[in-house]
């Protein structure tokens, strides 16, 4: 079971998806939660058995697709993938246990299943056709859950959205096609597997190329400035759930392929893109944030936080340093827990309120006491403070991106400021004040079923903000071996210069191993 | 000796979340005493690691790991040293006596639990922030007392002044904390570490304008919690937190953190004079200007508050001209006094329910004996007469800045001291002294409770002797750690010249405070519509400056960005982009119309295109190369 554990977990949630056609709508929560807890507790099971002390590859299964093409079914997991996984499979088993959605609640559950393939697929993927397959796969359930559960724009903002994310990926599928072709120029068969790409060291003008066709996929993912707009949108119409799984997992598919695609395939156009990609990514933090500041609608506040969070990210992806692209990922990790619990808040109000205008709140400090102190904790989180979980990633990620630029990062800084400002403006709006509104008199404080997504959030919030430990060692050993490839790869002399030598002989190796 | 130091920094937190499994319960004495009295055990711990230093001793422990990525590695790390051991002295012993105090003080507060669990919170933040080795730690406290005191503020959250004087605490003080954490990242490039311990031993191995620019980032970071000019605004406004929590957070502990920070960076900043000078120079600033806007304030906590500005003023000119010592001196001396005239403040309040006007109070005295002996001592201590606490370490720093010669620092220093017995005495005459002007309201004030005035007591007796008592083995024992400069003025004329001059000049501005409001208050029209006047009543329009030139076009600009630029420009863009890809195809969609001649024309152009692409690819071929590593 152990060396098909990446199958079956992609696969374990299709086949229940499927099955779960027959099953009675009665039942369909109960199956779907359970569904879901097996896989991730089948997920534990992974984080359990995986070695941390290896920086390369593990339980990677390969099986022939197209083999005249060198497609491969050809999966594996290393540190940074690892905890996006399990990220994944927790966010869809208490999206699923706090569902309130009454409205042919059988059908999302399935669709929310398949979802969880897709997304289990794309981070697990080391063959590039896979990956773009599961990639464009997940495109359909979200606009399912889109279109057919959410408001009253929903048509709109989920073929935008539709449209948008999958223009974008059809410039990165041509990028993939050209990869492989150089790569069969180079050495004479045809490969999309990852890992033999990372071989290949290409010469900087197709760097460039290739980079800005993967850029634009990714960028439109993420979603970066100026290619947002499609996102407050979607956020605005989706259901609770679709806002929750889109931000604390699709968004990470955008950033996760730019550690795994860009940086090692491309490390002299990364060293290239460097700033105008920073200067994207300040954009987003301080101009994302002014937005969030403006906005009436408390969802529409998380949403464009989640932009301006992402920007951190970014950066830190592109300080190209251990500590930059390690706190990147932890900071994906810690985004998508802060953001989902966020929007699963957000969500709260809404059944009861129908209405997340800031506006028609106020007060609600003193009729729901406990919804106003986790919406605080996780306020907290999110504007940075430490000891939360959004700390440790912020702070690395600026704290890399200072050894490239100390002018950037004094900008990109302003995040903990800004993002101050919106929160607790927001917070303010909504929680303190006097109760004005009668509807807020005799609303119910956050019910049981909500707890149970609520309070395990708010745990690894704290949990992982005191003690990162057991997933930022792993995560740093993984991008070791890739700021270490990156770094013999590389030709330039700036980025040979940008990109740190660890020198580390067992960093040095790993990645290179052959199955 | 290490479970003292757990004890100590854990009994805070331990009482905090106690408190908190009642917060949403109605009150209960417990949570208070349950609280206090955990403070108390830190206390006791306190002491005891207190005797086991002067005894000449240092723990340090590493409890685990926090961050770890590539080279950097950051424990939670704890030291309890010379100077960390007087602040651990101060924290417990003010908190302490806040938390018992607080338990009279909202008594019929609805959110009693809710604030002892705040108040506790926050006395654990500030252990962590004294205590930790390194620098990534001291922001963890840093940022958590902003956290708590943010909460305190707006402890009262239906109050919109409260909730906004919170908001602009916690985000003035952001300001500060993001040049902190460029300090930061500087130390850590440059050194590889951010212990205390390395860094202070290699910084002096650092080109000088790296040195230079971690003081000034650090110091700037400084500025943020202790409310220095120009981000000194929230200091005032932060006055809407119940009166316990402005003698705990905004006068005795955390806005000292800015000068435990200067203090503590000691080795850094003896490098770099020149930024000394410039902190120097702000404090003494801070001084004036702060203690010029008390003389005319007519909201008593607002006058308090200014006046610890003020006092914070006089502490960074001491650390600024290298007098660490002296600083940390005067942190610990004004603390204890600066803690018990908010707390006689409070009383105040309780007996005028909650008018904080001065002018509406008046004869005090005869219903409050004990409030107005406490506070009065405390003002004493405050300006600085001998032999109370202020006078060894205020005047001290006098001495400090005639010293290294500094005499425009020394004049600056030396007419704030007159404003600041003016203004303190102002206050007490007016409160205690004069007509009965608050019966016209109809007020019948009466004391606090005995407690309240029982756990002010040993703030009152820290004011008396503080500074006599305690300065020869506090500067035996901090000078381990702390450069160990004596300030004498050799001269002993020019000595006593000094000395008593300033007394004198002290005692002469209190008699003519209470000449001029003791007995009979005359509001001088012409003097209060004076553009002097308006001006220090306005804060010299500090406050409105800010609104109009940083809040109104924050705001205005990200309505702009939203409405007019992500709305109308950016996302009408990306739109229009796809529009006109659907209108080509609608018109091309004539290529595939069935007309044999007309697609044929179309393949022939694509298949250029293609030998075009093709060629490309071949000469783009060549130039790549396979190489296994």
């Amino acid at each position: 079971m152990q060396e098909h554990i990446l199958s079956i977990l992609i696969f374990f949630p299709a086949l229940a998806a499927m099955l779960g056609f027959i099953v009675h709508k009665d039942s369909a929560r109960a199956y779907g939660i359970t569904v879901a807890a097996i896989e991730f507790l089948l997920s534990l099971w992974l984080w359990n058995i995986y070695d941390p002390m290896t920086s390369g590859m593990q339980f990677m299964e390969k099986a022939p697709l197209v083999a005249a093409f060198g497609i491969n079914y050809l999966v594996g997991i290393d540190g940074i993938s690892l905890f996006i996984i399990v990220l994944s499979t927790f966010f869809t088993m208490i999206g699923i246990a706090s569902l309130t959605e009454t409205r042919r609640v059988k059908d999302l559950i399935i669709t929310l299943l398949f979802l969880e393939m897709t997304m289990v697929g794309v981070f697990a993927a080391l063959d590039a056709i896979v990956f773009y397959v599961f990639w464009e796969l997940s495109l359909i359930p979200m606009l399912y859950i889109i279109g057919a559960w959410g408001g009253p724009l929903r048509i709109y903002a989920s073929v935008k959205f539709f449209l948008y994310t999958f223009t974008g990926s059809l410039v990165m599928l041509v990028g993939m096609l050209f990869m492989a072709y150089f790569y069969y120029q180079a050495t004479g068969q045809w490969s999309f597997s990852l890992l033999e790409w990372y071989r290949l060291i290409l010469p900087l003008n197709f760097q460039l190329w290739l980079f800005a066709a993967f850029f634009i996929g990714f960028a439109i993912k993420v979603p970066m400035f100026p290619f947002h707009t499609w996102l407050p949108y979607a956020h605005g119409q989706a259901p609770t759930i679709g806002s929750v799984i889109l931000a604390a997992i699709l968004l990470k598919m955008g950033t996760y392929a730019f550690v795994r695609f860009s940086l090692p395939l491309f490390p002299d156009a990364s060293v290239f893109f460097m700033f105008p990609i920073a200067t994207l990514a300040i954009i987003m933090i301080v101009y994302t944030a002014m937005v969030a500041y403006a906005q009436e609608d408390i969802k529409q506040v998380v949403a464009y936080s989640s932009v301006s969070h992402m920007g951190v990210i970014v950066l830190g992806t592109f300080a190209l340093n251990v500590e930059g692209i390690s706190g990147s990922i932890f900071l994906m990790i810690a985004h998508g827990v802060v953001s989902g619990a966020l929007f699963l808040l957000v969500g709260v109000i809404y059944d009861r309120r129908h209405t997340k205008l800031m506006s028609e709140f106020g007060g609600l400090a003193s009729v729901m006491p406990r919804y106003a102190t986790i919406f605080g904790i996780m306020m907290m989180a999110s504007v940075g403070l430490p000891l939360t979980i959004n700390f440790v990633g912020e702070f690395l990620s600026l704290l890399g991106f200072y050894k490239q630029s100390h002018s950037f990062t004094l900008v990109a800084g302003t995040a903990i400021i800004v993002g101050a400002i919106y929160m607790l403006s927001a917070y303010k709006k909504m929680f303190f004040g006097n109760v004005t509104k009668e509807e807020n008199k005799n609303l119910k404080d956050v019910n049981r079923t909500e707890l149970i997504a609520l309070v395990p959030l708010v745990i690894i919030t704290i949990w992982l903000g005191v003690y990162p430990k057991p997933i930022l060692e792993p995560i740093s050993n993984s991008v070791e071996s890739i700021v270490q490839l990156m770094h013999d790869k590389a030709q330039t002399p700036e980025a040979q210069a940008r990109i740190p030598n660890l020198s580390n002989p067992v960093a040095k190796n790993s990645q290179q191993e052959t199955y | 000796m290490e479970i003292y130091l757990y004890i100590a920094l854990f009994a805070p937190l331990t009482g905090s979340l106690f408190a908190a499994l009642f917060a949403a319960s109605p009150k209960t004495s417990v949570t208070g005493i349950v609280a206090s009295g955990l403070l108390f055990t830190s206390f006791v711990s306190s002491v005891i690691l207190l005797n086991y230093v002067m005894a000449g001793h240092t723990v340090h422990v590493e409890m685990m790991t926090w961050i770890a990525s590539g080279d950097l590695y950051i424990p939670f790390g704890f030291v309890v040293d010379q100077v960390s051991v007087v602040m651990m002295m101060v924290v417990s012993i003010v908190s302490t006596i806040v938390h018992i105090y607080s338990i009279g003080y909202m008594d019929h507060d609805k959110g009693f639990n809710r604030f002892f669990s705040y108040l506790s919170a926050f006395v654990f933040s500030m252990m962590v922030l004294v205590m930790s080795d390194n620098f990534l730690g001291l922001f963890i406290g840093w940022e958590g007392v902003g956290l708590c005191s943010w909460l305190l503020i707006g402890f009262w959250y239906h109050k919109e002044s409260a909730t906004w004087a919170a908001n602009e605490a916690f985000i003035m003080n952001r300001i500060a904390d993001l040049a902190m954490l460029i300090g930061i990242f500087i130390i850590y490039w440059n050194i590889g570490s951010l212990q205390y311990d390395v860094v202070f031993s290699q910084i002096a191995n650092l080109p000088m304008p790296i040195i230079t620019w971690i003081g000034i980032f650090l110091f700037i970071g400084a500025m943020g919690k202790s409310a220095q000019f120009p981000l000194h605004t929230w200091l005032a406004d932060a006055m809407e937190g119940p009166t316990p929590v402005s003698a705990l957070i905004h006068a005795a502990t955390m806005v000292t953190a800015g000068v435990y920070l200067v203090v503590r960076a000691n080795p850094i900043y003896d490098l770099i004079p020149e930024v000394g000078t410039v902190i120097a120079s702000l404090g003494a600033f801070v001084a004036m200007f702060a203690a010029t806007m008390a003389l005319v304030n007519r909201d008593m906590k607002r006058i308090i508050a200014y006046s610890t500005l003020s006092q914070l003023g006089y502490m960074f000119v001491a650390a600024g001209l290298g007098a660490y010592w002296v600083a940390l001196f005067h942190l610990m001396a004004h603390a204890f006094f600066k803690a018990l005239l908010f707390l006689g403040a409070g009383n105040v309040m309780h007996a005028m329910h909650d008018e904080l006007d001065p002018f509406k109070m008046g004869g005090l005295k005869k219903p409050m004996k004990w409030t107005w002996i406490l506070m009065t001592l405390a003002s004493v201590a405050l300006a600085g007469i001998y032999p109370l606490a202020g006078f060894f370490s205020k005047d001290l720093i006098l001495e400090v800045a005639f010293v290294e010669q500094h005499y425009i620092l020394y004049s600056v220093l030396l007419a704030t001291a007159g404003l600041t017995a003016f203004y303190s005495f102002r206050l007490v005459a007016l409160i205690f002294h004069g007509d009965e002007r608050h019966l016209e309201h109809g007020i019948h004030p009466h004391e606090a409770y005995n407690f309240m005035l029982y756990a002010m007591a040993p703030l009152g007796v820290l004011a008396v002797i503080a500074g006599m008592v305690f300065k020869t083995p506090y500067y035996e024992m901090v000078t381990h750690l702390l450069p160990a400069i004596e300030y004498h003025i050799h001269n002993h004329t020019t000595f006593w010249i000094m000395t008593i001059g300033t007394q004198l000049f002290v005692i002469a501005a209190i008699a003519y405070a209470y000449k001029k409001y003791a007995k009979a208050v005359k509001v001088d029209a012409k003097v209060e519509s004076g553009f002097l006047y308006q001006l220090l009543y306005n804060q010299y329009y500090i406050p409105k400056l800010y609104d109009e030139l940083f809040s109104k076009p924050y705001r205005e600009l990200s309505k702009l960005a939203w409405k007019q630029i992500d709305l109308k420009i950016v996302d009408a863009t990306v739109d229009g982009i796809a529009n006109v890809i659907y209108r080509t195809g609608e018109k091309t969609h004539t290529m595939q119309n069935g007309n044999l001649s007309s697609m044929l024309r179309w393949m022939v152009i694509g298949l250029v295109v293609l030998l075009v692409l093709a060629i490309a690819f071949t000469v783009g071929y060549n130039a790549v190369t396979m190489r296994a590593m």
